[in-house]
């Protein structure tokens, strides 16, 4: 004796039982009518479907050697706690997250070597046109920050990152929706039906970067990407020369759940796009294995501006490589009044004028 | 008789005639009634004057009759039949097409009704009657009987000189409301916050500029998506209706409905109660 299936109504999850005078599978919570086909074809589907499955192989970076460790550096803001890293011929004097000033520690310890580096392709002039340009035709933005926005003193840094490399293996279930409108003389009819779409596939992710400084806001270092890893070169102490260097002090494995994170929701829409022919479509479960996943490190070149405005922080970021800058502006807040009162006066009149206008020649 | 003459005495005979028979036109149109009947006694004596006075005036130069009758007692017949016999029965109504219209109120059921012959059909369009009744309405709901009269006989006036233009009000072409500056002012008001909030919101936008990332479509390797599976099924449908909305403007085409009256004449109007 097999013991019976049961089948779950695919519209509220209740139990759904046999209706001998209607002969199909009827649901007795909300009373819909389904085939036994469909219910075993959505029992299909969701028996498919696993847990996610996110791990990583890990190998990121390399011991460094003796050679190399001699020709850098190390300092510490006694400040901020920050530690950042130079080569022999460039001498830091101040924090370049804090402004503080920051002294060199007896040696330079620990931490890995990266795998890859992106080199500085932007100089301090063209920073400094960036962020000049940032401030311009901001008409909210107070003239005493932009008088003294201690533009000088933008530093090159640059900032560790954890790449992750994966494939991704995806099994997603879409609830979908097609509408259906017509009318007769009197009724105005819709029709909604549902469906239940099943995909399943994969798709490869190179270089998912997350931040891996505790100094640099992840929200800023995201704000500055992408990078473009053509310009990848294998790390090699020269490249620091005339730079400061960040060391990560967030592991990998802290910084794996952001990675997994961007991944499901690309890995989502990515197979959304493949759901096509209907109204509406959602994701009601979706379960991403990873596979084949590796992870780097590397150092991405950021032009980096930390000033104080008010009491307040601001912190601009440059993409060394594209140029793309970054960093909220304070407010104005006398400014925002007389325009936002001018605006109302001003349009206000307008819109005065306008209903006159339209009630002489219209109505 | 030379030519001359003959000549003299045809013009002669034929003014003879024009003005016979315009004095016996202008006899034939009017009624023995006054263009004011207050049956029911609903305003003042003095007021009384004034208002036949414009009723006079408006249905003189106009050609077309301008009355208004109240009573008691619609004596059993509906509002209707009664405002289109007192028409046709006291002679109201100018020329070959007895052109006028009557604004009939009963105090027996608080009824009133509009009654429209000859050109006055032509003038005051069904839609045209609903706006004049809009109007006088208010009024003489309140028992402002005077004030409703005064409005409707304004109105009449308004519309028999637009109906001589060629265009009678109608639908899509009823008076202008006049502007209305408490309105406007409150609609520019809120419009004048409504555009600050968004141009300075805007402005306020250009200060952000820092944004975490959502998902990670920029690292994905081209071509690299492949589907294994993918099987759409077919679950339930949900139907619903909708009782459509009925639309207002049911008499969009616009004109005048007509009825015939107990005398065999053809009348427009409408009413209602107050």
């Amino acid at each position: 004796m097999t013991s019976p299936i049961e089948y779950k109504c695919p519209s509220c999850g209740g139990g759904i039982t046999f209706d001998s005078s209607q002969q199909r599978m009827k649901c007795p919570y909300c009373g819909k009518l389904f085939d036994i086909q469909t219910l075993e074809d959505f029992n299909s589907q969701l028996s498919n479907e696993l847990g996610d499955d996110m791990n990583w192989e890990n190998s990121a970076g390399s011991e460094w050697t003796e050679e190399e460790t001699d020709g850098l550096k190390s300092y510490v803001c006694k400040s901020c706690g920050g530690e950042i890293v130079s080569d022999e011929n460039t001498a830091a004097t101040s924090c370049p997250f804090c402004g503080n000033p920051v002294v060199m520690s007896d040696k330079f310890s620990g931490s890995l070597k990266p795998d890859l580096i992106i080199p500085f392709k932007l100089n301090k002039e063209d920073a400094k046109k960036a962020l000049n340009k940032h401030y311009m035709n901001k008409k909210l933005l107070p003239k005493v920050f932009k008088s003294k926005n201690h533009i000088d003193e933008v530093k090159g840094v640059y900032v560790p990152f954890w790449l992750f490399d994966s494939g991704a293996y995806a099994n997603i279930r879409y609830k979908a929706s097609k509408v259906r409108t017509w009318s007769d003389s009197k009724y105005e009819y819709t029709e909604t039906s549902f469906f239940s779409c099943f995909r399943s596939g994969s798709l490869r992710f190179e270089n998912v970067p997350v931040d891996g400084s505790s100094k640099m806001p992840d929200d800023l270092m995201e704000s500055i990407e992408p990078f473009n890893m053509s310009d990848a070169v294998g790390f090699n102490t020269a490249y620091l020369s005339g730079y400061l260097a960040d060391k990560y002090d967030v592991d990998e494995t802290q910084s794996i759940g952001r990675a997994n994170k961007r991944i499901k929701k690309s890995v989502e829409s990515a197979f959304e796009d493949s759901v096509i022919g209907y109204t509406t479509v959602n994701p009601e479960s979706s379960n991403v294995r990873l596979s084949e996943s590796r992870v780097k490190y590397a150092l991405y070149p950021v032009w980096i501006l930390n000033t104080t405005y008010k009491k307040k922080k601001y912190t601009f970021a440059m993409n060394g490589q594209t140029g793309k800058i970054v960093g909220d502006l304070p407010l104005d807040k006398a400014a925002y009044n007389r325009w936002f009162w001018l605006l109302t006066a001003f349009s206000g009149a307008a819109a005065y004028l306008a209903t006159y206008l339209i009630w002489l020649w219209l109505l | 008789m030379t030519m001359k003459n003959i000549k003299k005495l045809s013009a002669a005979v034929c003014l003879c005639i024009i003005v016979f028979l315009s004095v016996s036109l202008t006899s034939f149109a009017q009624s023995e009634m006054p263009r004011l009947v207050d049956g029911a006694d609903l305003i003042a004596e003095s007021s009384e004057n004034v208002l036949l006075a414009k009723l006079d005036e408006i249905s003189e130069r106009q050609k077309v009759d301008v009355v208004i009758v109240t009573t008691d007692s619609l004596d059993g017949k509906t509002a209707e039949a009664y405002a289109d016999d007192f028409f046709d029965y006291n002679g109201y109504g100018f020329g070959e097409n007895y052109d006028g219209i009557l604004l009939l109120v009963s105090m027996e059921n608080r009824d009133w009704h509009i009654s429209t012959c000859g050109y006055g059909i032509k003038a005051f369009t069904d839609a045209g009657i609903k706006y004049i009744s809009g109007k006088f309405l208010p009024s003489l709901s309140d028992g402002d009987y005077y004030d409703a009269f005064n409005t409707f006989a304004g109105l009449c006036d308004e519309f028999i000189t637009q109906a001589k233009t060629g265009k009678p009000y109608d639908v899509g072409n009823l008076p202008k409301e006049p502007y209305n500056a408490l309105l406007s002012l409150v609609i520019a008001v809120v419009a004048g916050f409504a555009v600050a909030a968004i141009v300075t919101g805007m402005m306020k936008k250009q200060l952000k500029s820092v944004k975490s990332q959502y998902a990670a479509d920029s690292y994905v390797l081209k071509g690299s998506m492949v589907i294994n599976d993918s099987k759409d099924i077919f679950l339930y449908t949900q139907r619903s209706r909708r009782e459509k909305v009925k639309d207002d403007d049911s008499g969009g085409s616009g004109g005048s409905s007509t009825h015939t009256s107990s005398s065999g004449r053809t009348h427009g109007g409408d009413g209602g109660k107050f």
